[in-house]
């Protein structure tokens, strides 16, 4: 199949999965046609629109962006590396896993908006708090997911490192660590929108500057089409979010045979 | 009939009589559209041109009166029912309590699996299972039977004796059996006529007669000249059918 | 070695760490001048057991628990039924859901405030918009992926469109719309403890924030360890009542060729 062709197909599949948005956008076009300019409960969609522009202009939206998103990736990444080592660690002895087992579970279990009143009341209304809380919840998808694949690590692969006499340290870096990517990945995967939630709740929980708190204020400012434009933005930013992390995924799954689910 | 797909034509000039009561295998290698002529037989599929007829009526989806049963017996079955509820699916609605329980007794009984009414599929052997699906479709007392390799996923011993099962089946109930399959040697164990399907798109090539008396054995038929010189003849015509790059 | 089934190294821990917490606090080592003591928080526990607060603030969630999750299901597998049973209303609808999907429920908390200020409403609204995904997508999923052979199937029994839906489609589909359903009641917990936190002021969520408030750090803690218990009491639960119903379909899907 030539390029052209490939690319054609690639176009009228896309195409044919746009229908699908029709009801979003006619529902979104009966809005702006309908909705009072000045509604306090459905302002139209120009409005959200005008109210984020203002908000940029005035400068409150870039720093609140830039609050929300430096702690969340932050947060991800220091819950991807602390994740990984301490998976790697528990994952490679059965019996730490045994003993530390269930209280893993149970703090994975915790619902996370609890967390927050506790370290409220442990460190006070501290900026620390918001990338505290984000790495103390999205580590445990890591952690596990890194940990249950250590210990379903294929025995063969060790017996290989033992072929080739390696020590500990290399063995973790060339056969171990590697073995595990893709399990990592997955806990990554699934760490990453709790970590946006996370750091939104805390955000509206505490005024702790960010796109959280600035919806929060929009909202006690009885000023809806604030509220229903940073909405839209949340969405924006989680759809780029997830669309960064897919395709640095594939990349490094480039060389991993493809799993099967 | 003719059988298109898209660009790719599967089945071209196929003109076939199934008669009352008779066994009527089909062979033919791989890609030559056996399973797509069952299917169509069986009204699952329509025919893309030409017509199919089923006692003087033209076939519009399942006619009443003939059931398909497939090769993948697990997904086929019902796993969450039990044997006795998977026998009883088709006739649910349209009988009776007492009348339904008898109807299932008397298939579990003529498959020999009644004193594993109460068990679940998944806890059966591929054989058992098979003969469950085969149960479900005698329950219905159907005047024809279509098979569509049924025997393709049991080991050896397993399709010896499923085979003379079903010989006994036919014996038992004169109904009419379509039994599809790639072994050459099943075929004439069991047929009354074998059709030969090659080419493609797959057209039919040959039908032989086949002359062995009932009922038949494992061992003798199996030894007899004249079942020996069927084997060669129907071998023959695949080969030849493939037009000599066959897949066997 | 034999491991015995009780995890006790396990337990072990938890113990320890306990009692390590407890002589934390006690010593003053510790530089955290909030933080409360096991046996402190066990007393609170107490306390609020036997006044009954800690009874009618629990009743309050896990009622609304109860109703979100329901609503939740039930629109769930409707809208799952209807996407996985008919391509044409996926074709022209399912791109919209999945652009909403997305959307963290939280992120609606601060509308659903501005629609219907602090009520029942709006935690019921957050909680139901929030656990109807786990189910519809699951639903549709379980529905879409009910192999084409029992359709072969229901049509060669000649089976009426009724029949293969409620005796195929819907059994053949019942683990996914299950586990849909317990993995949405994890997040209407969640949900429920947000919008008490800060939309509905009643319920445990609230009451975690108004010891805070108070400065009473026992009793809060007393409140954070049974929305946790409930949290843990809720899945087994699930986990149990789930395995029950699909106790016919155990092995199933692990035989299949």
């Amino acid at each position: 199949m030539r390029k052209g062709q490939a690319i054609n197909l690639q176009l009228i599949a896309a195409l044919q999965y746009a229908r699908g948005l029709l009801p979003l956008l006619l529902g979104l076009a009966i809005w702006q046609a309908f909705g009072p300019e000045k509604s306090p409960y459905f302002p139209p969609p120009s409005a959200w629109l005008d109210s984020i522009v203002f908000l940029a202009r005035n400068g409150k939206l870039w720093p609140a962006l830039a609050a929300t998103v430096t702690t969340f990736a932050a947060g991800t990444g220091l819950a991807c590396a602390i994740g990984f080592s301490l998976g790697l660690l528990i994952g490679r002895s059965r019996p730490l896993r045994r003993a530390l087992g269930p209280l893993l579970e149970f703090c994975r279990g915790l619902p996370p908006p609890v967390l927050v009143p506790v370290a409220v009341l442990l460190l006070g209304y501290a900026e620390s708090l918001k990338l505290l809380v984000v790495v103390w919840v999205s580590i445990w998808p890591v952690l596990l997911n890194t940990s249950m694949a250590i210990g379903q690590l294929d025995e063969l692969l060790i017996d290989v490192s033992r072929t080739f006499h390696f020590n500990a340290v290399t063995t973790l870096r060339k056969i171990v660590a590697p073995a595990v990517v893709p399990a990592f990945l997955l806990g990554v995967r699934i760490a990453i929108p709790l970590a946006i939630i996370i750091t939104l709740l805390v955000e509206m929980l505490t005024s702790v500057p960010g796109i959280g708190s600035l919806i929060v204020t929009s909202q006690r400012q009885f000023r809806p089409a604030e509220v229903y434009g940073l909405l839209v933005l949340v969405g924006i930013l989680g759809l780029a979010v997830n669309a960064i992390f897919t395709s640095l995924e594939r990349a490094v799954l480039k060389r991993w045979p493809p799993t099967l689910q | 009939m003719e059988l298109s797909r898209g660009f790719r034509r599967i089945l071209e000039s196929v003109a076939l009589d199934v008669f009352r009561g008779e066994f009527l295998t089909i062979v033919g290698g791989s890609g030559t559209g056996k399973t797509s002529l069952l299917r169509l037989l069986g009204g699952l599929t329509p025919a893309s041109a030409g017509d199919i007829r089923f006692r003087g009526r033209p076939v519009n989806g399942p006619p009443e009166g003939v059931v398909v049963v497939f090769q993948d017996y697990s997904r086929a079955l019902l796993q969450w029912r039990t044997v006795a509820a998977n026998v009883a699916l088709g006739l649910e609605g349209r009988l009776g309590t007492a009348a339904l329980k008898e109807r299932v007794e008397r298939a579990l009984e003529m498959v020999g699996l009644q004193h594993c009414a109460g068990d679940q599929p998944w806890q059966l052997s591929g054989g058992m299972q098979q003969r469950v699906q085969i149960a479900r479709a005698l329950a219905l007392q159907p005047d024809v039977l279509m098979m569509d390799e049924p025997f393709g996923a049991l080991d050896a011993m397993t399709k010896a004796t499923m085979q003379d099962e079903l010989l006994r089946v036919h014996e038992r109930t004169g109904t009419s059996f379509v039994f599809i399959t790639h072994d050459i040697e099943e075929a004439v164990y069991l047929g009354d006529r074998v059709v030969v399907l090659g080419g493609s798109p797959g057209r039919i090539h040959t039908t032989v007669s086949i002359g062995l008396p009932r009922p038949r054995d494992q061992i003798t038929t199996r030894q007899s000249p004249e079942f020996l010189q069927h084997r060669l003849d129907i071998h023959a015509a695949v080969r030849e059918s493939a037009g000599g790059d066959a897949h066997f | 070695m034999r491991t015995s089934k009780f995890n006790i190294p396990g337990l072990v821990t938890i113990l320890v760490l306990l009692a390590g917490w407890e002589v934390l606090v006690r010593s003053g080592a510790a530089k955290f001048d909030y933080l409360p003591a096991p046996s402190g928080i066990l007393l609170a526990s107490g306390s609020l057991i036997v006044s009954g607060e800690l009874f009618s603030q629990a009743l309050h969630t896990v009622e609304s628990i109860l109703i979100g999750w329901t609503v939740a299901a039930a629109i769930g597998i409707g809208l799952g039924l209807a996407l996985g049973l008919s391509p044409l209303l996926r074709r022209w609808s399912l791109a919209s859901f999945e652009v909403l999907r997305p959307l963290p429920a939280i992120a609606f908390l601060p509308l659903a405030l501005l629609l219907f200020n602090f009520s029942l409403t709006t935690e019921l609204v957050l909680m139901i918009y929030a656990s109807v995904w786990p189910v519809f997508i699951n639903t549709m999923g379980g529905v879409m992926g009910v192999t084409s052979r029992l359709y072969d199937v229901s049509r060669t029994l000649r089976l009426s469109r009724m029949q293969t839906l409620v005796k195929v489609i819907v059994p053949a589909a019942a683990p996914a719309i299950v586990t849909g359903c317990r993995l949405s009641m994890g997040l209407t917990l969640v949900m429920a403890i947000v919008a008490e936190m800060i939309a509905n002021p009643h319920g445990l969520g609230y009451a975690v924030i108004s010891e805070l408030q108070a400065m009473q750090p026992q009793r809060m803690f007393a409140y954070v360890l049974f929305i946790g218990m409930l949290s843990i009491a809720l899945n087994a639960g699930l986990l149990w009542v789930s395995r029950h119903i699909l106790r016919s379909h155990r092995w199933a899907h692990a035989d299949h060729a």
